[in-house]
């Protein structure tokens, strides 16, 4: 099992260029991100492309990795996310809406995974219980699924506004219980 | 922290959240990252919302890829196309833009121009390099404030075909003021006006993916390719 100490490591030395420490990067951490971008885009070749693109995008960050002060996982995660994200965005834009509907995944849950510490996932899961169901909801669906303000205010059958004011309350509440 | 800050520092906590669920429109997203470059508390409080959010991959199974994806990124990192060997390109992590000063890069780039192209002063007191997240457009920009000259120098990358790229000023918490549209040719000049002389220390700037000619509305109306603060040298 790769340690949190190890996969920092890698990152730091492919920062400086180490093909060798990338592919030992890309062995320890292809599977779970490659998970992500299945989770995100409910499609095996288009996360095939992205996970490409994502070991691209993390060559060319990694000597940046310190400057934003993300755990090794969580920045790989966030990269790996934020890019099936975006592919995501681009099909929904060129989709009809049933297929939209189709293309969204259903939330199963899988294994253990490394990447994520149990307790970090009760915590985040405790404080987004303390919010309405449907704010919740929106937060996950914004997270995972990509939904948009105006995709999420359509899905919840209200106006943007409200629906923006809503989130907004919401992630405020979050945070306060994410640091109690 | 007197209560004054309270719902200063409450909208930057609800901010960073929105900008890490990807929320905000392409402007206020671009806006929210040029101060992240300057804004150590709100990068802090992007950082733990971005921690706190990738406890939901917690529960999402790992997945063995097929081998064709490693040898598809080797291919195109370490290819024979490949230019910028060994060096690891540039790029902020947050979001799709990246800031950050590589002067040796600079240096050596502004080494390459082409002798009738305009040659930034080697003293100029500023420079911005401003780079995709991904490497696909490096643009370095050197201001003399002395003139009010700003030469760019596009590295990698282009307009995408009949667009334009357009350089913006995100000065402070001010909306982004147009610099102007990028030459064709890979190295050219701008002229800053005078009215914006004083706010280029500190800045950002940024380039937007355009129509031809630029932005019809005088704000980005495209995909912000690339961004990077202004710094004295």
């Amino acid at each position: 099992m790769t340690t949190r100490d190890d996969i920092e490591t890698l990152i730091l030395r492919v920062g400086t260029g180490d093909r060798a420490a990338f592919r030992a990067l890309y062995a320890a951490t292809s599977a779970k991100l490659f998970g992500v971008a299945l989770r995100v885009l409910g499609d095996r070749a288009e996360a095939e492309e992205v996970l490409q693109e994502i070991y691209v995008k993390i060559w060319h960050n990694a000597a940046r990795y310190n400057v934003n002060g993300l755990s090794p996982m969580t920045w790989l995660i966030t990269i790996a996310r934020n890019a099936a994200v975006d592919r995501l965005r681009k099909l929904r834009r060129a989709d009809s809406p049933a297929e939209l509907q189709e293309r969204i995944a259903d939330p199963g849950a899988g294994p253990e995974a490394m990447a994520i510490a149990a307790s970090e996932r009760a915590r985040l899961a405790t404080c987004l219980a303390e919010l309405a169901a449907t704010h919740a909801e929106a937060i996950r669906r914004a997270y995972l699924e990509g939904e948009t303000y105006a995709e999420l205010a359509a899905r919840f059958d209200v106006p943007l506004n409200t629906m923006r004011t809503w989130l907004r309350r919401s992630l405020l509440k979050l945070r306060e219980c994410l640091t109690r | 922290m007197s209560d004054q800050d309270q719902p200063d520092r409450d909208e930057d906590r609800i901010l960073a959240g929105e900008y890490a669920l990807g929320l905000l429109s392409p402007e206020a997203a671009a806006a929210f990252e040029a101060r992240l470059v300057r804004e150590p508390e709100l990068r802090d409080a992007y950082a733990a919302w971005a921690e706190d959010f990738a406890a939901m991959t917690g529960d999402i199974a790992p997945q063995q890829p097929p081998a064709r994806v490693w040898a598809g990124i080797e291919g195109q990192l370490f290819g024979a196309a490949r230019r910028r060997t060994g060096l690891p390109g540039h790029g902020w992590l947050w979001g799709g833009v990246s800031a950050g000063v590589a002067a040796l890069v600079l240096v050596f780039g502004l080494g390459i121009f082409r002798p009738q192209a305009p040659v930034a002063p080697v003293d100029a007191p500023y420079l911005a390099d401003l780079a995709a997240e991904d490497g696909s457009l490096v643009v370095q920009a050197v201001y003399d404030d002395a003139t009010g000259t700003l030469f760019v120098a596009r590295e990698t990358g282009a307009a995408a075909p009949g667009r334009a790229l357009e350089l913006w000023l995100i000065a402070g918490e001010a909306a982004p003021v147009s610099l102007g549209v990028l030459p064709e040719e890979a190295r050219g000049v701008l002229d800053v006006p005078e009215a914006l002389r004083d706010r280029v220390d500190g800045a950002v700037l940024a380039i937007s993916d355009e129509p031809s000619g630029g932005s019809p509305t005088g704000a980005p109306t495209g995909a912000v390719l690339a961004a990077g603060p202004v710094r004295g040298i």
